[in-house]
């Protein structure tokens, strides 16, 4: 019976009842969460790109070096330079909105045209895909990223087209392994004996209705892990490079004072790579229960 | 005939343990003997040897383990070193050094230590000049013409032509001739580089697997064996935690304590800070190649820009004094007739007006249609965080009088590159550090602009260049001290550099040490006379 639905109703639940119904409390917990998570950062995004902030980011001012949070109406402190905290926390979303935009839609759409040609025609194919991605996966991203660097320069977007590019496999892969797990329900026969073209079957009736969820998922772990890989690097000293902030920049040059008893330069930006990333994770994860496992029920 | 004795003497030595000659041995001084120095070191030495290494952090450890011909004291006076006298010639031109003939090599692996000769002094000096040998050190030494050996324990140096202060350029370290593996040249590759032997108080032992240097005890050091009897050097790939590796015990010393440690390390009694002044400054160094900074008002605006002061008490507690020109404060060259510019923002703009500059739609200065932004690179190993404080309250100051300033960090060797070979840049932020003898002219002079030369801005001014030169040749100290007074004005005016600061140093270390004196530049040159009390020694 299953079998019929999925190709009658094409995505739709046996059940009646709306997603968010059916789901786990658990999971929409995370869902909330994570969502909540996503409109603070939209909230900052659009906060720093209309410069509504507490305080002028680069402000310089050398009577307030590493000020606890609090003094002179900066909230959280500032920094080694006196700039204030909160409005660098927020103006740092730039550097990781559309980098992290560019290597999502890197991976996604070069990984799920990847994916579908080697699900949907098999055979040569695959198994060039397969060599690519082995390929790909075979460097260390973090070397990789270095390599970038010191051929051009440490520019985010480089390092943001690195992380897209390495994070293609893994997309490919679920792409191609849905496929696979959907020719067995013979829809895909079905449309083709409809007489329906092929560019269609594979836009609408697979990715459309089959793998958005998937992709979805996808891109919200991509974020965290654009955030994340900006955070190493920035340890390193090549990420986002001053005075232009970012949480990873923050975290590292904060460091240098936490022993000294001064530790919210360094906490508070720690903590929002933290939140966030969390909240892109269990987002992730949530939805993946809610969406993914529903077709299997 | 006096080697031979040298020889047999040294074998009975060993045999019946009992030092040859009197100094040789114990310091005899009643301060204790034993105990162990760990220090924390900014990084790994890529060299030992006094020849090759070009880095502050060799230049220590080669302190510890060789000697020159003659030494510098505490009060900066010329001492005998391994040269117990020796004698100028009346017109100046000829040096004649009478060796200690008590001095032994530190043992080689497995092999008897052998004396130290003047073969040991010709060879060295021919091995410094030879065109295949890595070293910074060519050019300090072509004003001699020849060295000769006039018996085992006499050598005679020749000078081109008579230079003042001569006798201070002898402190180079002597190498011996059964060292290098290669009889003529010393690269980088040869094994001595990193096994070296030497006449110093201190025997290079091992280098462990994290990298530590193991220095041990020349029982045989020639001015009697130091009193510490292990010297090990800790390098520390974060800097940031070095401080804190010293309060908890792991090193006993700190050979530069970062600024914003002080105040940690001052409220604690367990420590003691001693600062010494490295003849040394702080610049913003400009490309005089682009056209942006070609005009000299260009650059002393930049330098009435800064509030260098208020970075100087914000970022390194006022550790430090404001330098108007090219020479290190401290330096007897240094004209204190020349105020460094005040902090004058609205100067600065007039000057720009001056120039031809006019503020753009967007705030910036432009002339003809040019943006007044320029690219300001720096090393990215360097980028402790005072760096990233200077340059970035740098680029704030400018920015207020409307120049836009796009800060790069760059990887080490990448920035080498681009600053001394390719000379993509328009501001640099470095320092120099300066031996004694006040040399200027690999800086300034106009011959010295070129791939890999120290004058990276290109700055090229006739009336610097005689000066240089004059102040090179002549005799006459007050004369040279006229001539520099009058180098330093011109240089002030010019604003080659915007000339920051120098800061004054701190060594931090642990209070059991004791009789501790430094070196302002070799930093270690006075260690085998510290100590450290018995019932501390653990």
């Amino acid at each position: 019976m299953t079998r019929y639905s999925q190709i009658a109703g094409e995505g739709r639940d046996a059940s009646d009842l709306p997603v968010w119904r059916s789901a786990d409390t658990l999971d929409l917990a995370y869902v909330g969460y994570g969502l909540l998570i996503v409109a603070l950062v939209l909230v900052s995004y659009v906060l720093g790109v209309f410069n509504w902030l507490p305080h002028d980011p680069e402000q310089i001012r050398f009577d307030l070096l590493n000020a606890p949070p609090g003094s002179a109406g900066h909230l959280l402190g500032t920094d080694f330079l006196g700039r204030d905290i909160l409005s660098r926390l927020i103006v740092a979303i730039q550097a990781y909105f559309l980098p992290g935009l560019v290597a999502i839609v890197i991976s996604l759409v070069v990984g799920t045209t990847l994916g579908a040609l080697a699900g949907y025609r098999g055979g040569g194919v695959e198994v060039l895909v397969t060599y690519f991605n082995n390929l790909v996966d075979s460097f260390p991203r973090l070397v990789l990223i270095l390599l970038v660097i010191a051929a051009f320069k440490a520019d985010i977007y480089y390092i943001m087209i690195i992380v897209g590019v390495t994070g293609v496999p893994v997309v490919a892969s679920l792409v191609t392994g849905k496929i696979a797990f959907l020719r067995q329900k013979h829809f895909i026969e079905a449309a083709h004996v409809l007489g329906l073209p092929s560019h269609v079957i594979v836009l609408k009736h697979i990715l459309w209705h089959h793998c958005a969820p998937l992709l979805v998922i996808r891109a919200t772990i991509g974020m965290g892990e654009a955030i994340l890989i900006e955070t190493s690097l920035s340890y390193l000293g090549f990420g986002v490079q001053e005075p232009m902030p970012s949480w990873g920049n923050m975290v590292q040059a904060g460091a240098n004072y936490f022993f000294q008893g001064k530790f919210w330069p360094s906490t508070a930006p720690a903590l929002a790579i933290l939140l966030t990333i969390l909240g892109f994770h269990l987002l992730g994860d949530g939805l993946n229960s809610i969406l993914e496992d529903r077709g299997g029920k | 005939m006096n080697k031979r004795i040298v020889v047999v003497l040294s074998i009975l030595a060993v045999v019946v343990g009992t030092p040859p000659v009197s100094p040789a041995g114990p310091k005899n001084d009643g301060r204790p003997d034993g105990g162990t120095l760990g220090y924390g070191e900014y990084g790994r030495p890529s060299t030992l040897d006094p020849i090759t290494s070009n880095e502050m952090v060799s230049l220590r450890i080669t302190e510890l383990v060789f000697n020159g011909l003659v030494g510098i004291d505490e009060k900066q006076e010329i001492v005998p070193e391994l040269a117990e006298r020796w004698e100028a010639s009346k017109d100046s031109r000829t040096y004649t050094f009478f060796l200690r003939k008590d001095v032994m090599w530190h043992p080689k692996e497995g092999e008897e230590a052998k004396p130290f000769t003047a073969d040991d002094v010709v060879f060295t000096y021919k091995i410094m000049m030879h065109p295949k040998t890595t070293t910074p050190l060519k050019v300090r030494y072509e004003f001699i013409e020849s060295v000769e050996k006039l018996s085992d324990y006499g050598v005679q140096f020749t000078l081109k032509r008579p230079i003042l202060n001569a006798l201070a350029k002898f402190s180079f370290k002597v190498i011996p001739k059964h060292g290098p593996s290669h009889p003529l040249y010393l690269t980088r590759e040869d094994p001595f580089v990193r096994q070296p032997i030497g006449t110093g108080p201190f025997v290079v032992k091992t280098i462990t697997t994290d990298r530590e240097i193991v220095l041990v005890a020349n029982e045989n050091y020639f001015k009697g064996r130091s009193h510490i009897n292990k010297f090990i050097s800790k390098p520390f790939a974060d800097q940031n935690i070095m401080t804190q590796a010293l309060m908890f015990n792991a090193i006993d010393m700190v050979v530069l304590v970062n600024p914003r440690d002080i105040p940690e390390l001052q409220g604690d009694k367990r420590f003691v800070l001693q600062p010494y002044n490295a003849l040394s400054y702080a610049f913003f160094g400009y490309n005089l190649r682009s056209p942006l900074l070609a005009d000299k008002r260009v650059r002393q605006a930049f330098t009435y820009a800064v509030n260098r002061q208020e970075v100087l008490d914000s970022f390194f507690n006022g550790q430090g004094t404001l330098v108007s020109g090219p020479f290190a404060p401290g330096s007897w060259a240094y004209n204190l007739d020349v105020r460094p510019l005040p902090f004058d923002p609205q100067k600065a703009v007039a000057l720009l007006r001056q120039a031809g500059f006019a503020p753009g739609p967007d705030g910036t200065l432009q002339k003809d249609g040019k943006k007044l932004t320029l690219s300001l690179k720096v090393p990215i190993e360097k980028e402790s965080e005072a760096v990233k404080r200077v340059v970035l309250a740098f680029q704030n100051y400018l920015k207020n009088i409307g120049v836009a300033v796009k800060v790069e960090f760059k990887e080490w060797q990448a920035w080498k590159e681009s600053v001394f070979q390719e000379h993509d840049f328009d501001i640099i932020f470095a320092s120099w550090v300066f031996d004694d003898s006040a040399d200027i002219s690999s800086l300034f002079h106009s011959a010295e602009i070129g791939a890999w030369k120290n004058n990276f801005g290109g700055y090229s001014n006739p009336e610097v260049d005689g000066l240089i030169v004059e102040s090179k040749l002549t005799l006459d100290h007050e004369k040279r001290r006229t001539i520099n007074r009058k180098l330093h004005a011109i240089l002030a005016e010019e604003a080659p550099y915007t000339f920051l600061w120098t800061l004054t140093n701190y060594s931090g270390y642990h209070k059991k040490l004791r009789r501790v004196a430094i070196h302002p530049y070799k930093f270690f040159s006075f260690a085998d006379e510290w100590f450290i009390p018995a019932a501390d020694q653990k």
